[in-house]
């Protein structure tokens, strides 16, 4: 069970009045050692018990004979309390008391179903309780019930705080197992995709950016749950893309807000660009800004690819007609395309800020 | 050939960074944490430091804290995953000469250490956008408002950065020439070191998540 681990002690040769000890407590316990050689004087002045722990310390720390070590320190602990005033009848109820406690904690104090059950030990502490209140001057009628409710306490106290410790390390390995759930579920079924297609660089890159921003949702922003500001559903919108059409999509955004109904319909809109991008233009990177200023958000979708000639463009295609622009129109801001053959496209949305601060 | 140290915890990264700006830069050491890399540049006393944000043992602003005042020419360029604001704009305040994100292309990448060699800013989309962020329109100004806000044509540059365009085509764009651009960044670079409002930490901090 519970074992108080030793405090590695030696004593100090190079500092050292008698024996080395108080310099070698001082340096164990990370204190000055005239102040404990003044607690060892002060010590000395109660009934001797000073000088009794000194010599305690020097047989513990000569490696040998316990037992001598302990015996004098429990009679170090007499003459302490005799000192402050303690009669005999309150040393032996104490005495009595830590040797309960001791033989419930040597016989490994546990109360727990097939523990084993410490008689001997419970029945010294509850007598020294008793003991030590009749001398404390407790009433009568307080004193059995008292001194048992006591001695239940110093019993089942450590095993109280074991069962603490053991619910904490519970709730440790839950975490812990939710934690490997995640990584299960994405970084390594990530992992295993690209081994898959190790032979594809561009899907490889694509997985490994969109499990980085999961990652980072995950660990900074509180959730895998979905976007719930137009920063956020960019991202999304443009790990998607990345990952459907093997592009790298570079966000950068000033400003952020609340997505709404027109709010989502730009992120659409924004989501489309990035599509035509990726699908048509040629080229790998695209770039993303979003800007909300006071009075209207914007969102620039650009790529250096191949650009088009509007008036080629078949009129039944309308994916820059009607996702784009009639979304934009329709939420209250418009979209504007500029392109040219060889120099790249960019689509500006805009969106203005009614009534907004 | 500039001369350039490379600090980043990550072996393999190092490497791969190693294999793109080969013939490009001469790489004079390397170093996986700020302990190491202390000791490293002030030894070598390179021209560019590429330097990661996070480091084991610190972060990139703790190398340039420790190695800046007595290496005034060692110039650093922050190269990092993070997309804190908090992380990017620590840095730059510290004294980096630009951020770009690890994903930056080779030639990005080269295009980057060369300007930064030459004492230029260079701001990658993402920065562009933090930076336009912080220095919002019409909010109060404080103590020295030329440090405090931008100018309109500061506004615009960066605001291109973060839409994805080139030097040269910003100025282009603005019928400017590369070198006007260049300080205009520059110029905004400075500001962002030296501006004294405690907005911009409180800010970063709010945008730690994003």
């Amino acid at each position: 069970m519970t074992q108080i681990s030793a405090l590695p002690f030696e004593r100090s040769d190079d500092d050292r009045v008698v024996a080395g000890v108080a310099g070698g407590l001082a340096a164990t316990l990370g204190v000055d050692a005239t102040l404990v050689r003044l607690a060892f004087a002060l010590l000395a002045l109660a009934g001797g018990a000073g000088i009794l722990l000194y010599f305690a310390l020097w047989v513990y720390a000569a490696g040998r004979r316990a037992w001598a070590a302990e015996a004098l320190v429990v009679l170090s602990a007499l003459a302490l309390l005799t000192a402050l005033g303690l009669s005999t009848a309150g040393v032996l109820g104490a005495g009595l008391l830590v040797a309960g406690i001791a033989i419930v904690a040597a016989r490994g104090g546990s109360l727990r179903p097939g523990g084993s059950l410490p008689i001997a030990g419970i029945a010294l502490t509850m007598a020294g309780a008793v003991v030590l209140l009749s001398h404390l001057g407790a009433s009568g009628s307080l004193l059995a019930p008292g001194a048992v409710a006591g001695a239940l306490v110093l019993v089942f106290g450590p095993w109280l705080w074991q069962l603490w410790v053991e619910r904490t390390e519970r709730i440790r390995l839950v975490e812990r197992a939710e934690v490997a759930a995640r990584i299960h579920d994405s970084v390594l079924q990530t992992l295993a995709l690209v081994q898959r297609d190790a032979h594809d660089p561009a899907r490889v890159a694509s997985l490994a950016r969109r499990q980085e921003r999961e990652l980072r949702r995950w660990l900074y922003g509180g959730g895998f749950g979905s976007a719930d500001t137009l920063g956020d559903a960019l991202a999304e919108a443009a790990a998607d893309v990345e990952e459907l059409h093997g592009v790298r999509i570079e966000l950068a955004t000033a400003g952020d807000l609340p997505l709404d109904d027109a709010i989502g319909q730009v992120v659409l809109a924004a989501r489309e660009a990035m599509t035509n991008a990726a699908k048509f233009s040629g080229t790998r990177d695209v770039s993303v800004y979003a800007e909300v200023g006071d009075d209207a958000v914007s969102v620039f979708i650009r790529d250096t690819g191949a650009g088009f000639d509007r008036a080629a463009v078949a009129s039944d295609r309308r994916g820059i007609s009607e996702s784009i622009e009639g979304r934009m129109t329709r939420a209250g801001g418009r979209a504007i395309v500029t392109s040219s053959a060889g120099e790249g496209t960019e689509v500006e949305l805009t969106l203005p800020r009614y009534g907004a601060s | 050939m500039k001369r350039v140290v490379l600090v980043d915890d990550h072996e393999l990264f190092r490497a791969g960074v190693r294999g793109e700006l080969e013939g490009a830069v001469e790489i004079v050491g390397e170093a996986g944490s700020v302990a190491e890399a202390v000791p490293l540049i002030r030894e070598l006393d390179p021209d560019v430091v590429l330097l990661d944000v996070h480091l084991p043992d610190g972060g990139g602003e703790a190398v340039i804290a420790a190695v800046a005042q007595e290496r005034p020419g060692v110039k650093f360029l922050a190269l990092s995953v993070s997309d804190a604001a908090e992380d990017v704009i620590g840095v730059i305040r510290a004294g980096a000469r630009g951020y770009v994100t690890k994903t930056i292309s080779r030639e990005e990448l080269k295009d980057a250490v060369a300007r930064v060699a030459e004492g230029d800013a260079v701001f990658s989309p993402r920065l562009a956008g933090f930076v336009l962020d912080a220095f919002r329109a019409g909010e109060p100004v404080g103590a020295d408002a030329e440090l405090e806000t931008l100018t309109t044509r500061e506004r615009e540059v960066l605001q291109l950065i973060a839409r994805g365009y080139r030097y040269k085509e910003i100025a282009a764009r603005l019928h400017l020439s590369v070198k006007t651009v260049e300080a205009h960044v520059s110029s905004v670079l400075r500001k962002l070191q030296l501006s004294s409002r405690h907005e911009l930490t409180r800010w970063a901090h709010e945008r730690r998540l994003v």
